[in-house]
């Protein structure tokens, strides 16, 4: 029983942890992507004001 | 349903909705571990089988979304239906993947073995590899039309593997265990039965959620590329 009990946890355990994991790396590389955008939208204000 | 979820009214996914995927997650968890009886020959790991099963159907869901999707941009090449598209290839493979950890795990306590190469675990492996492919595929085209096209091809042909994975265990014999879900047969006690739906209920509700991030992050990724051209156009 006890035995069994532990390829439950394992099981339970490995799904959770990979749902996580792609949830957190979705926030993770949208941040970097909206960080990129204000990146660019200020340089194309910085050379909008140059010309 | 396609053209309804490639809409997107809102820039972010509502508070109420991640709200109810969370309350329905906690549900289904409290169903398996508490409320589900407990299988006689297998005992407690039986109860992999809530988590197993519905990952699949998940994926299924997934990928047959994804591929309409993809025969929509195909007819209209519109970007909505390539971001839905890859959104939601991108998150069958997760819940591909968590089906085919589970399973494993399931099977060594109750096979012996973590792996047999039958029909059943041989086209799921199968179709994990495809989409695997699909999103190799698309991290190596440059030019976003070409690799929405040549993407929605591989979308629309890893779909095709679907109908056989689901009818492997009938066409052969399989190690896998009949099917149970779907099934007119009834081989499943009636409380198991509940469990299973309702996990699978909250797993698509997950599946949404995953969905709406990946599809909003494909769109900013497309707003980068724009604005990034418009800066060397110059």
């Amino acid at each position: 029983m006890e035995e069994n009990l532990k390829w439950l946890w394992y099981a339970f355990g490995t799904a959770w942890i990979l749902h996580v994991l792609y949830l957190g790396s979705l926030s993770i590389r949208t941040k970097k992507l909206q960080q990129q955008l204000q990146n660019l939208k200020a340089l194309i204000e910085e050379n909008d004001r140059k010309t | 349903m396609v053209t309804f979820l490639a809409q997107r009214n809102s820039e972010t996914i509502p508070l109420i909705g991640m709200a109810c995927t969370a309350a329905m997650l906690t549900t289904a968890l409290y169903l398996i571990f508490v409320w589900a009886p407990n299988e006689l020959t297998m005992g407690v790991v039986q109860r992999i089988f809530y988590f197993h099963v519905p990952s699949a159907f998940t994926a299924f869901l997934a990928f047959t979304v994804g591929g309409i999707a993809s025969v929509q941009y195909l007819r209209r090449r519109e970007n909505r239906y390539d971001s839905l598209s890859v959104a939601c290839n991108e998150v069958g493979l997760v819940f591909t993947v968590v089906n085919l950890l589970t399973g494993m795990l399931w099977a060594k306590p109750v096979w012996g073995v973590y792996w047999a190469w039958d029909a059943r675990l041989t086209t799921m492996l199968l179709l994990a590899l495809i989409y695997g492919g699909y999103l190799i595929l698309r991290s190596s085209i440059d030019d976003a039309n070409r690799r929405a096209i040549c993407c929605a091809v591989v979308s629309i042909f890893g779909m095709v593997d679907i109908p056989i994975v689901y009818m492997a265990n009938r066409w052969w014999r399989t190690q896998h265990p009949q099917p149970v879900m779907f099934d007119s047969a009834g081989g499943l006690d009636f409380n198991m039965r509940v469990v299973l739906y309702c996990t699978f209920v909250a797993m698509c509700a997950l599946l949404w959620v995953m969905v709406r991030s990946r599809s909003r992050l494909e769109d900013l990724r497309r707003e980068s590329d724009a604005l990034r051209r418009e800066i060397y156009a110059r």
